[in-house]
């Protein structure tokens, strides 16, 4: 009896899987936009998107395209890969930004050294296709 | 006039099964093995029992414990989903439950896995709590939460002047407490220096900052006190309890401000129902997923000031005759992790003065908190009763 070769799972990347309020900002990812969720009653910007705004209670909201500039609020270096698929890239810096568009994003920061990391560093955020569907988001130094 | 849940209430019954990496057991049998361990404390019988809360999710469900237990008459089922917020802020639910009458002996109940079963990322993609994080922030390749909460670790850091020396000095006293205990994971004495050449895994946090994958179960019972009086152990009442939900609670990304969890919200109502402020309390067992998140619990509850938390927790303050000991039978770091159960039956011992040779001499009033779910905070004050 002859014995096959025990081939490893390549480790897949986690994916979003879009809901129906969050579809339009992955949509605008692939496309190269960074599209934020603004309230229709009060114009007041949301992330990550939801139904209802939490200032005015409208259930209305439209989506418009944001600038892609910020600054640093906080990082980490996640050295173990709690999922197997970053094995390859660890060490990798996360880094935490304030939007300039009034959110948050948390995002992979990349050409900048650890110990050059800072609060308030300016980045800017890029676009990276991972398939047909999904793009996401990575920043680099402004 | 006093809030009518204070002292309505009482820790009756505790109960632990042993503290290990591997087991045979499944999470329910571990659960209904430390369940009925903390009835035999109480001197109840199952029989007694007419409330339950098992943690959730993982382990049993109320249909387990009726069929496990024979419960004659389950009155209450509850689940509370606060990640290592759940077992304290349970604490309140049950105690509504036993005062106001619609129960009598409420149970709450850990069975964990989390050594010889599904580890931490893989957990955590039941609980709907994570479900935006799995959206925005696993793809990125941020998910566990040694990798959600360091970012407030280094933000205190960038801004108040806290150290890897500090966090290092919660892993250290926490250690020592564990030694003394005998039911724990971690037995053997852990130096400033080693912390520090721990492998790092996800910046600050070194392995050693971080809380244990292990296998257990812990147990204990909420009953009125007039009645609990009258049972097999020294009475320890419920003085003040609270749960405690942050702002963005299911995004730390989007949390104004990242070190606001929902510990400010739970402490004040919790001191002011207890009728006691920080300068009362004897001994605390804090919440410890991670060493930082301990040393922020401390300035949220009022020991120290925002940003003082690092030196605060220096120079024997926290150790066994200190000011203020912490985390008395080795915490999550370095007992075992049982979502912070074993948190609220170290601090019951420690009023009941079962604590052994890490009994905190006339420990008369402590408190206990949880931390989770990405913020969640809750907390307890028990008072042994004269």
């Amino acid at each position: 009896m002859s014995t096959a070769p025990v081939s490893q799972p390549v480790p897949e990347r986690p994916l979003p899987t879009p809901t129906r309020e969050s579809q339009p900002h992955w949509d605008g990812m692939r496309e190269g936009r960074f599209m934020l969720q603004h309230c229709s009653g009060c114009g007041k910007v949301r992330h990550y998107p939801r139904p209802v705004c939490p200032h005015c209670f409208s259930q209305e909201s439209e989506f418009k395209e944001a600038g892609t500039g910020g600054m640093i609020h906080t990082w980490t270096v996640c050295h173990h890969p709690f999922n197997f698929f970053f094995k390859a890239e660890a060490p990798y810096i996360v880094a935490l930004v304030d939007m300039d568009a009034g959110v948050r994003v948390n995002a992979p920061l990349r050409g900048v050294k650890e110990a050059d990391v800072k609060i308030g560093q300016r980045v800017k955020l890029g676009f990276e296709p991972v398939n047909k569907e999904v793009t996401l988001p990575f920043f680099v130094a402004e | 006039m006093a809030h009518p849940l204070r002292e309505a209430a009482a820790i009756s019954g505790i109960g632990e099964t042993a503290y290990t990496r591997g087991t045979h057991k499944s999470a329910l049998a571990l659960q209904l093995e430390a369940s009925l361990a903390a009835i035999a404390d109480a001197g109840l019988s199952p029989r007694d029992i007419d409330g339950v809360v098992p943690y959730f999710p993982g382990g049993g469900i109320a249909e387990d414990f009726i069929a496990n237990l024979g419960l004659p008459d389950l009155k209450l089922s509850l689940f509370v989903p606060m990640g290592g917020a759940t077992c304290v802020a349970a604490i309140q639910s049950a105690a509504m439950a036993v005062a106001t009458g619609v129960c009598n002996h409420v149970l709450i109940a850990v069975g964990r896995t989390g050594y010889s079963g599904a580890r931490v990322s893989t957990r955590l993609q039941q609980f709907p709590q994570f479900a935006l994080a799995a959206e925005f922030e696993a793809p990125i390749g941020m998910f566990a939460p040694a990798q959600l909460y360091a970012q407030g670790a280094r933000r205190h850091m960038e801004l108040y002047g806290t150290t890897a020396r500090h966090m290092a000095e919660i892993a250290v006293v926490t250690r020592q407490h564990a030694i003394l205990n005998g039911n724990v994971v971690m037995n053997k004495p852990l130096t400033v220096e080693e912390h520090h050449a721990s492998r790092m895994i996800s910046d600050p946090f070194r392995l050693f900052d971080c809380s244990l994958e292990s296998d257990g179960g812990a147990a204990i019972i909420i009953s009125r006190a007039k009645e609990a009086r009258d049972l097999k152990k020294p009475l320890v009442t419920i003085m003040g309890v609270a749960e405690g939900h942050p702002e963005s609670p299911a995004s730390i990304a989007q949390r104004p401000d990242l070190l606001e969890f929902g510990l400010v919200k739970s402490a004040p109502r919790a001191y002011e129902m207890a009728g006691v402020g920080p300068k009362d309390i004897d001994v605390a067992e804090i919440y410890d997923c991670f060493t930082f998140t301990v040393i922020r619990q401390l300035e949220i509850l009022g020991f120290c000031k925002t940003g003082e938390g690092g030196p605060f927790i220096m120079d024997g303050r926290i150790g066994l005759g200190g000011d203020l000991p912490i985390n008395t039978h080795g915490g999550l770091l370095s007992q075992g992790h049982v979502v912070g159960l074993n948190h609220a039956i170290e601090l019951t011992r420690q009023l009941r003065g079962e604590a052994g040779k890490a009994q905190v001499k006339d420990a008369e009033v402590g408190l206990v908190t949880g931390y989770g779910d990405m913020g969640d905070g809750s907390i307890a004050i028990l008072r042994r009763a004269a």
